[in-house]
């Protein structure tokens, strides 16, 4: 059964173990490198997601057998080799993103990977439906990891950061709502990492254009979370997708009447914006669960 | 002369092809009969009653050699998502990856690896019995044996009933405490010779 309380001591355990990590490892503003201080902010997402997953005991075993465990042992772990390389080495931009948008394509495959959709058994789809969703859905994720990454260069990032665990947070939730319990667990302790990382360089003041590494490893957790749920859960399309593109809400800041707000009601506006849509699709969520799990947890008869 | 060599190892090996085929022949194999078998389950609620429930659709195959019984062999298929405990809601929740995760594994395997004769007509049959993605060794005590021809078909039916525990085979122990740990499956199936 879920535990909220067990549940909000696994988010602050991540958000804490994160913060410390930046805080320990991330350096001043005056005195941190942009380069130091992505990998402090890298290294502090992997430490709150293992304390948070730790503390949640996921289901995740080695060599992975289903789409959670690839998620958190080959897509997580690539996403950040990548922004690692980005991060330590001077590659050239166009590199990176080249890494980027292959690993973007390849996600969806790899979470696929054995199931019905993909297995060599008579698959679910041919091999043009499955070419089709893991293209569309790779070039979604490339789409929304590239607009967030750019908006951090171009106005701050900390905002972000809070924007995309408030998202992951509410994508967590639906996907636990949708009755995939352990699929949105792996959720929470990514949000808390996110929100540590983000409270943490924010009293550091780091600036704006270390977060790409951060933001592009979230998006990812984000992505994966919202895909297994759809994929392997029963979380719809539609949800999956409204959560997934909510972070790009936070353009509207970038928008002329908003143009001289103050840093703080620019971000303020950011989370509201976000947090809207997130509330509408859990209100929604809950509505299908209070009609078709809770009679069946409660052991009340359904008519249909 | 040469013609006479060519004809003598062409019936030698006339004569090692019909021994062949005369020992494979000696293993009747048989069709697993959907409409005659049942594969059902129960398992505790709150550890204070049962919910029962079964597979509608499996398929399978075995074979018995009477005169050799080690070299009779059983293999079935279950499809997960024909799981069906008279209540919809539940059977869905049941296919999600807290639970079966059907669409990651599909179907509930086994394929027996020896087999010995037992007392009474059985066959105490070990194989890897593959749920979830994990692959165990169990021992099924089948039961029955008795023949019967019907419209023409040979027909050979048994029972077998095994006691799994979920923990063992990767379900999620989280999941575990409203459903018990473990699950009594009961088979008993009918096969028609092919």
């Amino acid at each position: 059964m879920p535990d909220p309380f067990e549940y909000l001591l696994a988010s602050t355990f991540a958000a804490g173990a994160a913060a410390i990590v930046v805080v320990a490892c991330g350096g001043t503003a005056a005195a941190a490198s942009a380069a130091r201080t992505r990998m402090a902010l890298l290294a502090a997402l992997a430490v709150g997601f293992a304390v948070g997953g730790f503390w949640l005991r996921l289901p995740v075993s080695l060599p992975p057998t289903n789409a959670l465990g690839r998620l958190a042992c080959i897509v997580l772990p690539l996403a950040s080799g990548i922004e690692v390389a980005a991060g330590c080495w001077t590659v050239a931009r166009r590199y990176v993103w080249c890494l980027r948008l292959a690993l973007a394509l390849a996600s969806g495959r790899v979470l696929l990977h054995a199931s019905v959709y993909v297995s060599a058994d008579k698959p679910a789809w041919s091999a043009w439906q499955a070419a089709i969703v893991v293209l569309l859905s790779g070039a979604l994720l490339a789409l929304v990891w590239s607009l967030l990454v750019s908006l951090s260069r171009r106005s701050g990032g900390v905002s972000l950061l809070l924007a995309l665990a408030e998202t992951t947070l509410g994508g967590g939730l639906a996907v636990m709502l949708a009755g995939y319990l352990a699929g949105g667990e792996a959720a929470l302790p990514v949000a808390g990492a996110l929100v540590g990382c983000g409270v943490a360089s924010g009293m550091r003041r780091f600036s704006s254009g270390w977060f790409d590494g951060a933001l592009g490893l979230g998006v990812v957790a984000l992505f994966g979370v919202l895909f297994i749920g759809h994929f392997f859960g029963r979380l719809s399309g539609g949800r999956a997708l409204a959560i997934f593109l909510t972070p790009l809400l936070c353009w509207a800041t970038e928008l002329p009447i908003f143009a001289r707000q103050p840093a703080w009601r620019a971000a303020a506006l950011r989370l509201s914006l976000v947090a809207f849509p997130l509330i509408v699709v859990l209100v929604l969520a809950k509505h299908d669960f209070d009609r078709d799990t809770l009679p069946l947890l409660a052991g009340m008869r359904i008519d249909s | 002369m040469r013609r006479s060599v060519t004809m003598s190892i062409v019936t030698a090996l006339a004569g090692m092809l019909f021994c062949a085929v005369g020992a494979a022949r000696a293993a009747d194999e048989y069709a697993f009969d959907p409409v005659h078998s049942s594969i059902s389950f129960k398992a505790r609620h709150l550890d204070i009653s049962w919910i029962h429930g079964r597979f509608n659709e499996a398929d399978g195959k075995f074979a018995i050699d009477k005169k050799d019984p080690s070299k009779s062999w059983f293999q079935f298929s279950i499809k997960v998502d024909s799981v069906d405990t008279a209540n919809k809601t539940r059977d869905e929740h049941l296919l999600q990856p807290d639970y079966f995760d059907s669409k990651q594994f599909p179907t509930i395997d086994f394929k027996s690896t020896s087999v010995k004769a037992v007392k009474g007509g059985g066959y105490e049959v070990t194989g890897d019995f593959t749920m979830h993605g994990e692959t165990k060794q169990v021992t099924l005590t089948l039961d029955g044996g008795k023949e019967a021809e019907f419209m023409g078909t040979k027909r050979v039916g048994f029972s077998t009933q095994l006691s799994l525990k979920r923990s063992d085979f990767g379900f999620d122990k989280k999941q575990i405490g409203l459903i018990g740990d473990e699950a009594l499956i009961y088979i008993d199936f009918e096969g028609a010779r092919k």
